[in-house]
């Protein structure tokens, strides 16, 4: 479907990718100097809390919003920039899962016609018994019945309707795709189903993901890294395992900890950190994580902390993470 | 000890004129006082009306009791005039709404839906009642100056613990807390559920908790019922269900979960879809997507065996053995 992947090397590259939105109280940092590459065929996990920036982040990368500063270069071409029919080109190879499968595909059209969609729009297929075949056979991909040709998407649940989404962004066989929480409004065993689908895909079409969610044990399940984000900045980037036995900032130690083990008996020991997130607008400078951390020391506030390997592959921007191996 | 809350066999349909949603189908269910029970199941397993048939709360005229028996300390719930009731709602079983945000009144202070509970329920005094306002809202964390803000001024967090604080106002003895922590993010949820579970114990409070997530039910709950399209097919203590998971759909549930403490390349999902609850099927409800059914199970809806406490509705665990494990 897509071309064969070169070996290794990344197809994602961001630099510093900024995005501001000014905002009656003043500019709201979004995204705030962001760096980090996605090696083809891979899986990077974000995860972070709510107003992390890290849908924001997927959206940029496809210029859904433009971003304020910084580089993102897809397949070596610099996408920041770019003219709108070179853009609407490289689009066809990058495309995105919505989270909300209620809200992102028109209640008005046939699953055909959504799936469709993209194939009329960059005119892929000649003729409608090769567009139907196509859509077919897209359908197939997914694990949609062949009947549901003609339904609309209020005859469907959810996880059927999260596969229409991911049809459609199968459609112009991309190289890369966004998921941003493509699992979240899906009751767990469907979430298992789509999540495996999504592994059978990258596997079959060497397909890269960027994987947005909140959920810890669906990001370990699926990446191959993960990045942690805290209002607007990574804070932490590893390799999953790694990640996983040895988070080194406070906040991924404390977001770790956070979450139910469903088992009986093990309540582990859990890092209840202080008060809540603290604003977007206008952040001072320093760890944003400082105000809620039990580690802060004056130092902290003075400056960002630098995004620093402390062990290979391991990234981590927090002043005191030597103090914790 | 006695059962705070016991439901025998209750039967709850939403009616239109073309079709009956058979919402709860038998559900027979028990909760020691001072223990906390976990409802769990996913969408449209009946969890919500079977919460709200405890305050007979069902939406009428779609949403009607059919039958069965809902006994609190004893008393028949459904036998209560509407205005005993009414002093039963809120003072002696009271309910937290999943989502904080439209639980509350967005043009009343906090202060005051606080203290509203507690004049309606215990007559007291305006100045009384504030003070007591502002001491629940110390207790769920938020300080007493702050009774004075409107909603819009939390955090969603903030919201959920405004939430807890007027159900708990009156000092019920059942309180029913409808997936409470799930609109927040998972150190918020890790905040909020230790504060509530402190309260509980200070308070004595018997709790039914609903929710899909089976780290929080874990964690925080003595028993446990799994519910699947209307039925409580699994009950026992954490131990028992977790420990030894008996029910297929209890199993698949597990199964579909990414596990964070183990590598797994793959999930093993539920096939299939919940069953239209406009068109159950013959026989037992999970057997379309069970993995073990046989004919038996198609024809003839299994009943409850049980040993040492742990309840299984399934044809495999017949006259208190298990058969065929």
């Amino acid at each position: 479907m897509s071309d064969p992947v070169p070996g290794g090397g990344p197809l994602l590259e961001v630099r510093d990718l900024k995005k501001y939105f000014d905002v009656p109280k003043g500019r709201l940092h979004a995204v705030d100097g962001l760096s980090f590459s996605i090696d083809a065929g891979k899986t990077l996990g974000m995860v972070g809390e709510s107003g992390c920036g890290k849908s924001t982040t997927g959206r940029v990368l496809l210029r859904l919003h433009e971003p304020s500063s910084g580089s993102v270069r897809f397949d070596g071409v610099e996408v920041t920039g770019l003219p709108p029919d070179r853009l609407k080109e490289l689009r066809s190879r990058m495309q995105m899962i919505f989270q909300d499968p209620y809200a992102s595909i028109n209640p008005r059209h046939t699953v055909a016609t959504i799936i469709g969609e993209p194939l009329r729009i960059f005119r892929k297929v000649k003729g409608g018994a090769e567009h139907e075949a196509k859509v077919r056979e897209l359908m197939e991909t997914v694990g949609l019945a062949g009947r549901l040709y003609d339904a609309y998407p209020h005859e469907l649940d959810g996880g059927r309707r999260q596969r229409i989404g991911i049809a459609r962004a199968l459609a112009l066989e991309p190289r890369f795709i966004v998921c941003d929480e493509p699992v979240s409004s899906l009751d767990v065993s469907i979430q298992a189903q789509i999540l495996n689908l999504l592994q059978d895909l990258q596997e079959r079409f060497g397909l890269t993901y960027l994987f947005i969610t909140h959920d810890l044990s669906v990001v370990k399940h699926i990446s191959d890294d993960i990045a942690v984000m805290y209002l607007g900045q990574l804070i932490e980037k590893a390799p999953t395992r790694e990640l996983f036995r040895k988070p080194l900032h406070p906040y991924t130690q404390a977001l770790l900890s956070a979450i139910p083990v469903p088992k009986a008996g093990a309540r582990k020991k859990r890092i209840i950190l202080r008060s809540e997130i603290s604003s977007p607008i206008d952040p001072k400078p320093g760890c944003r994580f400082a105000p809620r951390c039990e580690f802060a020391r004056p130092e902290c506030l003075e400056s960002d902390p630098p995004l620093a390997e402390a062990a290979p592959g391991h990234f981590v921007a927090c002043r005191r993470a030597a103090d914790f191996e | 000890m006695a059962a705070i809350l016991d439901i025998r066999d209750l039967v709850v349909h939403y009616s239109s004129d073309r079709e009956t949603v058979r919402a709860v189908n038998g559900l027979s269910l028990s909760l020691e006082r001072g223990k906390v029970l976990g409802l769990v199941g996913e969408t449209g397993a009946g969890k919500t009306t079977t919460a709200l048939s405890v305050l007979d709360m069902v939406q009428e005229p779609q949403g009607k009791i059919v039958s069965g028996t809902i006994l609190f300390e004893g008393r028949d719930i459904r036998a209560l005039r509407p205005e005993e009731m009414r002093e039963v709602r809120g003072k002696e079983i009271a309910m937290i709404f999943q989502d904080p945000m439209t639980a509350l009144n967005p043009l009343i202070t906090v202060g005051e839906q606080i203290a509203e509970t507690v004049r309606r329920h215990e007559g007291l005094p305006r100045e009384d009642s504030e003070r007591r306002a502002g001491e629940m809202l110390e207790l769920v964390g938020i300080p007493a100056s702050r009774s004075r803000d409107y909603p819009h001024q939390f955090s969603g967090g903030m919201k959920q613990r405004v939430v807890i604080a007027i159900a708990l106002a009156c000092n019920p003895k059942l309180l029913l807390a409808d997936e409470p922590t799930t609109a927040l993010d998972v150190t918020i949820q890790a905040q909020v559920l230790e504060m509530m579970s402190e309260l509980i114990k200070k308070f004595g409070t018997s709790v039914v908790m609903i929710t899909h997530d089976l780290g929080i039910v874990a964690e925080n709950c003595d028993h446990v019922a799994t519910m699947y399209a209307g039925e409580v097919v699994e009950y026992g203590t954490v131990d028992q269900v977790f420990g030894d998971p008996r029910h297929p759909y209890t199993i698949g549930l597990f199964g579909s979960l990414p596990n964070l403490d183990e590598e797994s390349d793959r999930l093993t999902p539920i096939p299939g879809l919940m069953p239209d609850p406009t068109d159950l099927p013959a026989g037992c409800f999970f057997s379309p997507r069970c993995p073990r059914a046989t004919e038996r199970c198609q024809a003839e809806r299994p009943s409850d065996s049980e040993e040492g406490g742990h309840r299984v509705k399934c044809h495999l665990f017949g006259g208190g053995k298990e058969e065929g494990r």
